[in-house]
């Protein structure tokens, strides 16, 4: 009797204790090296450049992840202008991958990373197969870089981009070439743009990826009525924010529902509830971008409301609700 | 930079259809130079998806609200031209509106600069007046200050009663209702040479057309531009804002919006 009121107690202290939710994420279980999260927060390639801005606002080590903003092996002046349009609950952008390139990147920018304790994912393009290779050789082993993220979605490129993450074939050579190259966790980063998403997830993962990215920017196109042209500098360009957020999340159910690996959430995530949403339907961690350009603090109020949902919800391990949606 | 609600003091239309609003908030306006800016979140509350991004306004003005304050209120200014403005414009007294800043690098005078030449047109002029109420502080320095500004009509011009008293002000319009009839671009050729430094906010015709004006001079003197492209952010996180520069593609948010005319407009 004694024992069983010594229990009532515990579990009436467990009960008075506010809970502290276990939030560590595995990104790529079973690779040669591992890329474990502290929480399922990551930024989305694109939206936090190299993270140094961030960096100097909050403690970006409190973060899961930081993505790199797109590199290329050579140097990259991006598009012209207009490079941002705004849409409804979104907006449309064809930046063009400005970047310093991928030896400037690692000699100024990895050199800080490497400081930082919250791991690095570079987002990587290639024109051909073979760049994709030769970026994730040099990457590899680089101190300051985590992980990479094969980015085969960009719909902003005349050349490679978003054709090579249209064709599973195409997919699935770039990311064997770079998974042969390097020793990094690799993540695949998707297009929505396809009839069935789960066919290019399934032959990336059968081509060695650990994790995929679902998804990239939608393309998008927004015209000017008056002078009767597009009021971005290419005609299309990629949609992102809350408006596409339905439809990523769709799209991750799908995905995650196909694969094995894990699946990381990315489409217009504004604050913790988003994340919830697409943690239940099936991603391992969430990428939180177009609400950084909104507030630069959105990852870290994405992150606390995380913990608040859980806290409330008596979450003890994030892990219990990845797919947890119930649709029966 | 920082984050910040910022509480609403006053709203006033200075001219027709321009309206200037006063707020308070220290974290916003403590660091504050002429040449910064603010992006405002116009929609007010997080839920609020549409109009979805922040929006760029330069410093204005800034004020202690008593002799005893060690805190600055700011004022931004700004024409009606959308829902952001108009909500701005609507706002009551007491009001929040959450703010980033202060963003991006400002005008930088010269200590030993004597006269300095502000050329302006639209709301262009509010980084102008920053400027000039900073300059006018420095008595001392006895500086001379010219600003040189531009409308179609006499409607659309900048009040002078609102300028320090120590700006000479001079005005030019399309339509010849008030001041000099024409461009400002043609004061500002006027006094470029009489200038130590010059600083110009205005429509991208106003830069093109000062272009070869600076050129013809031959001494290719320097102007400082406060530039103003599509913006997503504002804090150097999109690479939308590109200025493509003699050095280099910039970003306005961070490398600007303070540029070298004849480096981003050398041919005009």
């Amino acid at each position: 009797m004694s024992s069983s009121v010594t229990d009532l107690h515990a579990v009436r202290a467990a009960a008075a204790r506010p809970l502290t939710p276990s939030l560590s994420v595995d990104l790529a279980p079973g690779a040669k090296r591992e890329l474990t999260l502290r929480n399922p927060v990551m930024t989305a390639s694109g939206t936090s450049s190299n993270g140094l801005e961030l960096a100097r606002l909050f403690d970006i080590n409190r973060l899961g992840s930081v993505l790199s903003k797109g590199v290329t092996l050579k140097p990259r002046r991006g598009n012209p202008t207009p490079r941002i349009v705004e849409t409804p609950a979104g907006m449309l952008n064809s930046i063009g991958f400005q970047n310093v390139g991928v030896s400037k990147l690692l000699s100024d920018v990895a050199t800080v990373w490497e400081t930082w304790n919250v791991p690095v994912v570079v987002n990587m393009l290639g024109d051909t197969v073979d760049e994709f290779a030769r970026l994730a050789q040099v990457l590899d082993g680089a101190p300051g870089v985590a992980g990479l993220e094969v980015n085969i979605s960009c719909p902003n490129l005349d050349v490679g981009g978003v054709a090579f993450g249209r064709d599973p074939v195409a997919a699935a050579r770039v990311v064997e070439a770079v998974v042969t190259s390097t020793t990094l966790p690799v993540i695949a980063k998707l297009t929505p743009d396809v009839t069935d998403i789960t066919v290019i997830a399934q032959a990336c993962q059968d081509a060695g990826a650990d994790a995929l990215c679902v998804a990239n920017s939608f393309v998008g196109m927004s015209i000017d009525v008056n002078s009767r042209r597009p009021r971005t500098n290419r005609p299309v360009a990629g949609l992102t924010g809350p408006a596409i957020k339905p439809l990523a999340l769709r799209l991750v159910w799908e995905t995650a529902n196909a694969v094995e690996i894990p699946v990381i959430g990315c489409g217009g995530i504004m604050d913790g509830r988003d994340a919830v949403e697409f943690i239940l339907a099936g991603a391992t961690a969430v990428q939180v971008g177009t609400a950084s350009f909104r507030d630069p603090f959105a990852p870290i109020q994405v992150l606390e409301e995380l913990v608040q949902y859980c806290t409330e919800n008596g979450v003890s391990d994030i892990n219990d609700l990845i797919g947890a949606v119930q649709v029966d | 930079m920082r984050r910040a609600a910022a509480r609403v003091i006053q709203t006033e239309e200075i001219y027709p259809g321009t309206f200037v609003t006063w707020y308070d908030a220290p974290a916003l306006s403590q660091h504050a130079k002429p040449g910064q800016f603010v992006m405002v979140d116009a929609g007010a509350e997080r839920s609020g998806l549409d109009p979805l991004l922040p929006r760029a306004f330069s410093y204005y003005r800034f004020r202690y609200a008593s002799p005893h304050d060690s805190e600055r209120q700011f004022a931004l200014l700004y024409s009606l031209i959308g829902r952001v403005t108009e909500q701005m414009a609507s706002m009551q007294p007491g009001d929040r509106v959450w703010m980033t800043g202060p963003l991006g690098r400002g005008f930088e005078v010269r200590r030993s600069a004597a006269n300095l030449l502000l050329v302006g047109g639209g709301v262009g002029i509010a980084p102008l007046v920053a400027l000039a109420d900073a300059e006018s502080e420095h008595a001392s320095r006895s500086r001379s200050i010219v600003l040189c500004f531009g409308a179609r009509g006499a409607e659309g011009v900048y009040p002078a009663e609102l300028l320090p008293p120590q700006v000479e002000y001079q005005v030019a319009t399309e339509d010849g209702s008030m001041g000099r009839p024409g461009f400002v671009t043609d004061l500002f050729a006027e006094h470029l040479s009489w200038a130590d430094q010059s600083f110009a906010c205005g429509p991208v015709p106003m830069f093109r057309a000062m272009s070869p004006i600076v050129r013809r001079d031959g001494m290719s003197r320097p102007v400082q531009i406060l530039m103003e492209t599509e913006m997503a952010c504002g804090t150097g996180i999109c690479y939308g804002c590109a200025v493509f520069t003699k050095r280099g593609v910039k970003l306005c948010c961070k490398d600007g919006p303070r540029f070298e005319l004849l480096d981003v407009y050398p041919n005009g």
